[in-house]
Order: C-alpha cells, then structure tokens, then sequence
C-alpha cells in the first residue's frame, strides 16, 4: 500500500496564510513546529509536512476505513533532508509509515508514503499538468493527488 | 440558534474555500465539506478558525476531528455555545 500528496507551492500561497494564529498550532505537533521554526524555508518545510501528513493519512484511511481530520495525530520525524528531497516518518496510532519527498522550490512538493522505507524506491512517479482533459484513470494509478497546477501518479 | 440559522452563518464561512459552487447552493446538513464541496484539506483548518472566531468558541482537537460535514459542525457549534 502506498500513498501520495502533492502541494503547488504557488497555489498553497494564495489559498493558505499558514502564519495566521492558531494554523500551525492546529496543524502541527510540537516537534513539527520546531522543523518550521528552524527551517530556512519555513513556507516550505510547513508545506513539506502537510504533504508527509497527507501521503500517510490516504494509507491509515484505506486500512483502517477511519476518515477523520486529524493532524495532528500524524505525526511526523524527518530523518533525512536536503535542498530538493527529505526522508521522514509519519507516525499514527499504532502504525508508521516511510516517506519520500521531492521538493521543486517555488514548484511544487510531493510525497510518497509506505509501509517501509524498502517499498518506497519501487514507487512509480509521474508528475503532470493538472489539466482536465487528461484520462488518468485509465492509466490505472496505485493513488492520485491533484493540487493547483499539477496531477501526481503514483504506480 | 436552530439549524436553520446556524446553517446561513456557517455558509459565507464555507463558501470563501468552497471549489463547487454548485453543491456550495444546496448546501444542507448532509453536505461534506472535502467530497461535495471539493474544500482543499489544507483549508478545512481554516474553515474551522473562522467558525471559533465567528461563533466565539474554541474548537479542541477531539472536535476539530469530526468536522467533516456541515452536520458535525452544527452539533459542535451548539455544544460549544450551549458550554458558555
């Protein structure tokens, strides 16, 4: 089982004013909270967690049939980073998943999430322009994301 | 507050990050806010920041949970208020 989540960093910006009071306590831990604080790019890492967050959260809802909004419940460690890509793990209840992220600055941010880290490197990745005339189901993706400009696939 | 009315405070609310239009019109207390209003997740935390400012209250993590549909935010809401 895999999961996947992609952020248009341009659309993130105008929809979401992440600095506003009580975003990022509702959303994020406090060790996450921390990760953005320390950040360089604290935009940036907010939307690189939420995407670790989302990844995790479509496997837990697949498996447990539980749907609920529950950030803060997925709670993320990172365990890996660098300029364009970050190594993590979400944490939900009694479960742990691994995760993969690319980062694209001023582009977008997708993750990828897995029972383990070993299943994450035999993930398929296409990544296209969010158009509505593109027949992606019949292109039999694993898990679909589609976030302002772009339509990710994972296989 | 009946239904009703709670119903009307919470649509302009709701409407600012709905992405159907359509479904925003016959809004009802079945509507969901990410399957039938198409509310980007990232966003349902802001639904529910503007419904504590709005409404005065404080929504706890266990409620903020719930608040999938216009349903479960009609019951939150009048607990919370029914707690003032």
């Amino acid at each position: 089982m895999i999961g996947n989540d992609v952020v248009d960093l341009q659309q993130a910006l105008l929809d979401s004013n992440w600095m506003r009071r009580g975003f990022i306590n509702k959303l994020f831990t406090a060790p996450e909270q921390q990760y953005i604080r320390l950040a360089n790019r604290s935009a940036d890492m907010v939307w690189l967690l939420w995407s670790m967050k989302e990844a995790a959260y479509k496997i837990y809802n697949k498996h447990s049939g539980v749907r609920t909004f529950a950030p803060l419940k997925l709670s993320c460690s990172i365990t890996g980073l660098s300029a364009d890509a970050c190594q993590g793990q979400v944490r939900v209840e009694a479960e742990c998943y691994a995760t993969m992220t690319t980062i694209y600055p001023g582009d977008y941010i997708h993750s990828i999430a897995a029972g383990s880290a070993a299943a994450l490197p035999q993930v398929r990745v296409q990544v296209l322009p969010n158009l509505p005339k593109i027949d992606y189901k019949a292109m039999q993706p694993t898990c679909v994301s589609h976030h302002g400009r772009y339509l990710a696939l994972i296989f | 507050m009946d239904n009703e009315e709670l119903i009307s405070r919470l649509k302009p609310i709701v409407a600012v990050y709905a992405q159907d239009k359509v479904a925003l019109e016959s809004m009802n207390p079945e509507t969901d806010f990410i399957k039938d209003l198409k509310i980007n997740s990232a966003n349902l935390v802001d639904v529910i920041l503007d419904v504590e400012e709005a409404f005065d209250i404080e929504i706890d993590n266990q409620s903020m949970e719930k608040m999938l549909t216009v349903q479960a935010s009609i019951d939150i809401i009048k607990h919370k208020i029914g707690l003032k």
